[in-house]
């Protein structure tokens, strides 16, 4: 090995001495506007040798006369230079206009030009700026048509993203999630109901971009799973050039967006003495006499002379902080590209108790071994450390003080212990003080092609992927919260969760006559998910520090199982565009899943799309006002599989009774259970104004679903009650507008402005089994799914403070009796609101201005309600000991007051029950972020070798305009996060975080 | 290497990994088993039948629910709610509204113990030992008699004796579902078809079970619980010969102390039939979540049933151990009945057959077994309260009252005994449960019981 290194050293000295002509080449390379380029890539043709420009466009090499020197840079034209006499050669490089916009599709990449189905775009600078620890949280707004909402104001709380809706009673309403090819594992394994977002654990700052595919045209090739949409997400590469490092770090705080007001001691007292009066006469004293109930509640401190006033809702809801660091390496040279990252974020929640923190790193490599082989290798780890807090229904969750009394101290005289002798509901201070609950996900993401030319024009690749989600979570009650009885609780839940995809195919591209471009990709694909579960609990702790089960004194629980799932799909997609005029594109999946019976097993799934560049036909083609003009359609079928792993088979579980082993029947079986399938149409416009200045897309699209998977509601006679079945079927229908402007363009100013609107109308149109009603929803037909389904509160009796309700009873001519009732067992519930909203919007402006930026997005969502499950405590005229909203004091007083506030009555129902009096309209506009930036002057900046230095202030979810009352339009009951009818639900849900952050961008 | 062989290899590689899979979609479930497993040996068809004793034992039903239910809504007074959920709030309130999920708990409940009864009764063919077979087929009885008895009782207007008894009670399925194609949509049966069928259940359950059964239903439970059927159809003689068959060869004996009845991890000698609770059933427990004081795992309301001062009206001898039998917590005086969160909950005690047999012998002027005089007597000396001289139904009617309080007599000899609930008719609307909600919105064929 030595021996040939000098060999080849020796003639390399010898062949520089036979070429004694050569001589040193220097130049400044810049771009079309007269700037330096810098990493520009300059070789001698035909040669290894070769030099780059340097920060200020310089460069230098030696070549002879007669050597052609070329000099590449992505995206600007290659440009040839023979070398003469001279020894500078400076050189001016155009860009590239050819080179289109790509965009990411379903095993492959197309450009966006040619496009013919509806794809929505986000690229990295959308959402790198927003110091949020969930990736979907950052694309809310940023696309037409999708809506993203956090549960509730809890740092690790679940995400829900629909995607023109929702098109699924029973089975899963989530779209699919797909990084750099592998599907991604995407359940919740939250130990609680309280889901946890399962892509928590992804570093948004390592995106590079992300696809949604909307249309049934791009979700199609992943047929049995693209009903709700497929979400691609690619991870940043490494660029070839100089290697550059970037740092990103960010700190700020937060609270929550919104707080409600609540009745203070004063109040609570005046409210509840007079609630109890009317329930048992002002001679019944039992509230406030001496040694009476609110003695008893402020526990020694005098509440007559105002010695206790506490607000609880202070306690629940805290100040947060946000910290987030992340450095990148990205680099490479002709063969090998790299990109190495690290991420930190700390998420401090505004909720007490609630933090997380994320460790990330990921190392993306990319190599040609030849001009025919290529091989890469995407890897991302990570930890996730989560402190939880309890379900919004536990009153060990911080939210739900706010129904203790203000006359209770929250804190033992020692201010360190909490009261949890005198307050009404337990101390949820107490989890803190004494508890502790804990979270970890390691997650590892794996993927890896292998890519052969066979022939120019054919192309073979195979990837590998893996997804690792491994998830433990610890519970720990002391001796002196909810389990003292027990003398303590512990529980440790394990979740392993692996799932490996190999997929296989060939990609073919010709070109024929010039005119005729014709594409295909054919291949396999399988993947194999698997689960496993352990879980132990046990009670008796020595010592509140011992605080695992194995030293517990008792086992109480214990389990372990083992599930799978797999897919076995083969796919295939032809495009064929014609004179780049014509668009045709046609694609076929045919997937098998071991979720369903034997007998339909496997699904088919074809899409077509066709488009018409008008723009390039001759009567527009030289128009100065039309730069681009395309029509398109798609058509498809597209699947959902979202159901549980064996739900076609009829199941007997294990049980115990006195610790001896039972059966017990746990499920129904239907061996005739088949894929969900949804026929999708979508017809859009996408256009140019004045050279692309103005461009945009309209689309309108209908979506329907047929033979819903839907666990019918049997009746409880049989012993079940429900079974799941192919039954029904659901449209979405809508519009989506999106338009770009370039408002304004010149050297020193820009400003960019992207608006979308989408409207969805959402119809159940057969639903042969009848009314499905859960909690406060129902599904009918001809109704919005999960409409609200609600008695009709009609304020309150002038007379006798009594709250009335509209009967709604039919009658004989089919309208409904609006006359009023007290008697709330004589009304009858009626479809009241909706929990989707119709419209959505978003708009962001993006500004620059000399070396400031400026961004901002407004997102609205509109047509929306939300019910209130906890309002009969809250907002309950002193029903319940709980204190009470301030809009309570108007309540019903003396006989002819008017108020929608019926007598206060202790004890006694009054107006309580499940009503409109708790739904309410959750219309909103938010600036959900905005960012202001200052650049330093590259000038300056160099002096420190520093090639962009950046400071910014984001702030998120700054502002909310909004007519609902409660805490914030939308937060929503997380217990119900996984249920799929009961939606639109609060229940002592924290609002989001309002985050105020500043940051530097670095770049060396 | 040519070209070509670069070819061939990729393409063998893809033809391998293209092909092999298919067999792959085939995955068992490994936590569960097909119904025709299940109900395929003898050994699996007696794990159904100690699953439903699970069902039953559930928190929701015998766990707790039923009694809760009954205790509030015939509740005059004596006891108050301090706890947070709305369910019980609306049961002590007698405002019980049909989405009260408490009411459709016990409803699902019973009909799962039925259905998984059935199951067993279907496959009894699989039992060739004919004494395995008997004791299957009577334990599976009893649990379905019990079942039906209780929904009748509580879904349906009172029993009226020597009436027709024709007003709507619940449906009776006796098909066990094992697929999607037997399910049924019924309509409610009468309450004598209903009663019927319990005792026609309750009496081959009698005929089947051996005198002994380790922890589960025995000759003598069914025994136990038919004296109840009857006392409640008031049918004395039937009520007053079971409680005597029980009283004279169960070889149950009252507990030497009347605290010795409760609390107890293991059944007591006064233990007809008891659920069992391990300490990996603490939240299958629910009259010590609801009645016990939060030191002793009872919930927050601490007690969340709290007694009052009015109860205590009930006893007329200060030293009698079952006015004594409280204890006071933070918040309130709870009952003691009930403080051990893992102790076995006695469903059908000795002392009731006493009780039983005493009031069924001085409605009819007998004295079979012994006299009434003497059977109360017998429960107040074991509860250090002086004795009687001489009673009567009034007094008898009382000496239940003290000794069977908060074990879920209270709404059921309200009705039986007409009682009204403080200013509430014993006969009211509102002291009947709703047919839950989702039942009414899924079943076509179901009547709504009147008031709601």
């Amino acid at each position: 090995m030595k021996i040939k290194t000098y060999f080849f050293l020796g003639l390399f000295f010898v062949s520089s001495l036979l070429m004694a002509q050569e001589k040193r080449i220097s130049g400044v390379v810049k771009g079309e506007d007269g700037l330096p380029l810098m990493g520009v890539n300059i070789f001698i043709e035909n040669t290894n040798k070769g030099t780059q420009t340097d920060f200020d466009g310089n460069y230098t090499i030696m070549a002879s006369p007669q050597d052609v020197l070329v000099y590449s840079f992505v995206g600007f034209k290659n440009i040839k230079r023979t070398v003469g006499q001279e020894t500078t050669i400076n050189v001016e490089l155009i860009s590239d206009t050819t080179l289109e916009e790509v965009v990411v599709v379903g095993f492959g990449k197309q450009s966006k030009r040619k496009v013919t189905d509806n794809i929505a775009s986000v690229s990295s600078s959308d959402i790198n700026q927003i110091p949020i620890a969930s990736m979907q949280g950052a694309l809310t707004g940023k696309a037409a048509g999708v809506q993203i909402t956090q549960i509730n104001g809890k740092v690790e709380g679940g995400v829900k993203m629909r995607i023109r809706g929702v098109s699924s009673i029973s089975s899963s309403q989530e779209p699919l999630y797909v990084i750099d090819g592998m599907p991604l594992i995407n359940d919740d394994e939250s130990v609680s109901e309280a889901p946890i977002n399962p892509l928590i654990s992804l570093n948004p700052n390592d995106i590079e971009s992300i696809q949604i595919l909307k249309d049934a045209s791009s979700a199609a090739i992943y047929g049995a799973r693209g009903t709700n949409g497929v979400v691609l997400i690619t991870t940043k590469q490494g660029k070839s050039g100089k290697t550059r490092v970037s740092l990103n770090t960010s700190t700020g705080w937060s609270e929550a967006t919104n707080k409600v007001k609540w009745l203070n001691a004063e109040q609570y007292v005046e409210l509840f003495t007079e609630a109890s009066a009317n329930s048992y006469g002002a001679e019944d004293t039992w509230l406030t006499e001496a040694g009476g109930y609110f003695d008893w509640m402020s526990n020694g401190k005098d509440w007559r002379t105002g010695e206790v006033d506490t607000n609880w809702q202070d306690y629940a809801l805290v100040k947060g902080s946000v910290q987030d660091h992340n450095f990148s390496i990205s680099g490479g040279n002709e063969k090998t590209l790299s990109f190495i990252s690290g991420g930190y974020n700390n998420t401090e929640g505004i909720v007490r108790g609630n933090s997380l923190d994320r460790y990330s790193f990921r190392g993306n490599l990319d190599h040609k071994i030849s001009d025919k082989f290529r091989v890469g290798l995407n890897t991302g780890l990570s930890k996730t450390k989560i402190s939880r807090i309890g379900t919004d229904n536990s009153f060990s969750t911080p939210l739900q003080a706010i129904a203790q009394s203000p006359l209770t101290p929250a804190y033992l005289d020692d201010g360190i212990t909490p009261n949890n002798e005198t307050s009404i509901y337990y101390n949820f201070l107490m989890e803190e003080f004494n508890g502790n609950w804990d979270v970890n996900i390691f997650r590892v993401l794996l993927n890896s092609y292998l890519e052969y030319q066979l022939l120019p024009e054919l192309s073979f690749k195979t990837e590998f992927g893996y997804d690792n989600n491994n998830q433990t979570e610890e519970y720990f009650a002391g001796s002196l919260t909810q389990s003292a009885s027990t003398n303590g609780y512990a529980d440790a839940n394990a979740i392993q969760s692996d799932k490996y995809n190999i997929s296989n195919y060939f990609t073919y591209i010709q070109t024929f006559n010039e005119d005729y471009d014709f594409e295909f990709v054919g291949g396999m694909s399988f993947e194999e998910s698997s689960r496993k579960r352990q879980y132990v609990a046990g009670t008796g702790f020595p010592s509140d520090d011992l605080q695992t089960v194995e030293s517990a004194s008792e086992i109480t629980a214990g389990t372990s199982s083992r599930t799978k799932y797999n897919f076995l799909s083969y796919f295939g997609r032809a495009t064929f565009s014609i004179m780049d005029k014509y668009l045709i594109k046609g694609s076929l999946r045919y997937d098998g899943s071991s979720r369903f019976g034997a007998a339909n097993r496997y699904g088919v799934f074809p899409a077509a799309s066709v488009g018409w560049i008008i723009s390039e036909e001759d009567f527009i083609k030289d128009s100065e006002t039309i730069s681009l003009l395309k029509l398109r359609g798609s058509y498809g079928v597209t699947g959902n599989a979202g159901i549980g792993n064996f739900a076609s088979l009829g199941l007997f579980g294990g049980t115990a009774y006195n610790q001896k082993s039972g059966l017990s029947p746990v499920q129904l079986g239907n061996p005739d259970l088949k894929w969900e399938k949804t026929n999708q149409i979508d017809i859009g416009l996408d256009f140019g104004i004045l050279n692309n200045r103005i461009s945009g897309e309209v689309d309108y699209y209908v979506k329907k679903t047929n033979d819903l998977l839907l666990n019918e509601p049997i009746p409880g006679t049989s012993g079940y009650t429900s079974i799941t079945r192919n039954v029904g079927s659901l449209v979405n229908k809508g519009f989506e507008f999106v338009l770009n402007t370039d408002n304004f363009s010149s050297e020193n100013l820009t400003w960019k402005t992207s608006l979308n609107l989408s409207t969805l109308e959402n119809e159940v149109t057969d639903l042969p089994s009848g009314d499905i009603v859960a909690g406060r929803n129902i599904v009918r037909e001809g109704e919005t799914i999960s409409s609200f389904y609600l008695v009709e509160y009609a304020g309150v009796d002038p007379a006798n403070g009594n709250a009335l309700f509209y009967k709604n009873t039919l009658n004989t001519d089919g309208s409904l009796d609006k006359t009023t009732t007290s008697n709330y067992n004589e009304a009858q519930r009626i479809i009241s609101g909706s929990p989707y909203p119709t419209l959505m919007a978003g708009l962001t402006n993006t500004l620059s201005f000399y070396n400031f930026d400026f961004s901002f997005t407004l997102q609205g969502e509109w047509g929306s309600s939300l019910y209130n499950e906890g309002g009969k405590f809250q907002s309950g005229n002193a029903r319940y000991e709980d204190n009470q909203t301030v809009d309570q004091l108007d309540r019903w007083q003396n006989p002819g007051d008017i108020t929608n506030v019926p007598q206060a009555r202790m004890y006694s129902t009054n107006g309580q029950q499940a009503s409109t009096r708790y739904l309410e309209k959750s219309d909103f506009i938010r600036l959900r972020n905005l960012s202001f930036g200052y650049t330093f002057p590259r000038d300056l900046t160099q002096k420190f070798s520093v090639d962009r230095l950046r400071l910014y202030f984001t702030g998120i979810n700054l502002l909310t305009f909004t007519d609902y009352s409660g805490y914030d339009p939308e937060s929503s009951y997380d217990n119900l996060g996984n249920s799929n009818i009961e939606k639109g639900i609060t229940f002592y849900s924290s609002p989001p975080a309002k985050t105020f952050t500043i940051g530097l961008n670095i770049d060396l | 290497m040519k070209k070509s062989n670069y070819i061939s290899i990729i393409m063998s590689l893809l033809t391998i990994s293209f092909m092999a899979c298919d067999d792959n979609l085939n995955i068992e479930p490994e936590q569960n088993l097909s119904p025709e497993v299940a109900t395929e040996s003898p050994a699996n068809v007696k794990k159904i039948l100690n699953n439903i004793y699970a069902v039953a034992r559930d928190n929701s039903s015998y766990g707790g629910g039923i009694a809760l239910a009954s205790e509030l809504i015939g509740n005059a007074g004596g006891i108050s709610w301090n706890g947070t959920y709305v369910q019980p709030a609306e049961y002590n309130e007698k405002a019980i509204l049909s989405d009260n999920s408490f009411v459709e708990g016990i409803w699902i409940n019973a009909y799962d113990i039925s259905n998984e009864a059935n199951i067993v009764l279907s496959s009894l063919s699989v039992f060739t030992d004919t004494s395995e077979k008997d004791l299957v087929e009577g334990e599976a009885k009893f649990l379905r008699g019990l079942a039906y008895f209780d929904l009748a009782r509580l879904y349906s207007k009172t029993y009226v004796p020597g009436s027709q008894n024709s007003q709507p009670a619940v449906p009776i399925v006796l098909t066990a579902v094992l697929n999607s194609s037997v399910i049924e949509y019924p309509s409610r049966n009468i309450l004598e078809e209903v009663y019927s069928q319990v005792i026609s259940d309750l009496t081959d359950a009698y005929n089947l079970l051996p005198s002994s059964n380790d922890i589960y239903a025995t000759k003598y439970s069914a025994a136990a619980l038919l004296a109840r059927v009857y006392l409640e159809k008031g049918d004395y003689d039937n009520a007053r010969a079971m409680a005597n068959d029980v009283i004279n060869n169960s070889g149950a004996e009252l507990t030497a102390t009347f605290d010795g009845a409760f609390n107890n991890e293991e059944n007591s000698v006064e233990d007809l039939f008891a659920w069992q609770v391990t300490s990996q059933d603490a939240s299958s427990n629910d009259f010590n979540v609801f009645w016990a004081g939060s030191e002793f795992g009872g919930r927050n309301g601490n007690p969340d049933v709290s007694i009052k001062e009015q109860h205590f009206a009930i006893y007329n001898d200060p030293n009698d151990d079952r006015a004594l039998y409280f204890y006071v917590t933070a918040r309130g005086t709870a009952t003691t009945k009930w403080q051990n969160q893992f102790g076995n909950i006695s469903f059908l005690r000795l002392a009731e057959m006493y009780l039983v047999r005493a009031e069924s012998n001085f409605r009819k002027g007998t004295s079979i077994g012994a006299t009434s005089l003497n059977d109360i007597n017998l429960l107040r000396a074991r509860a250090n309260a002086n004795l009687y001289n001489s009673i009567n139904l009034t007094t008898i009617l009382m000496e239940r009252k003290r000794e069977l309080a908060f074990e879920g007599f209270a709404l059921f000899d309200a009705k039986r005994l007409g009682e009204n609930v403080g200013s509430i008719p014993y006969s009211a609307n509102r002291l009947v449960l709703p047919i839950p909600l989702r039942e009414m919105d899924v079943n076509p064929n179901l009547t709504q019981n009147e008031g709601y």
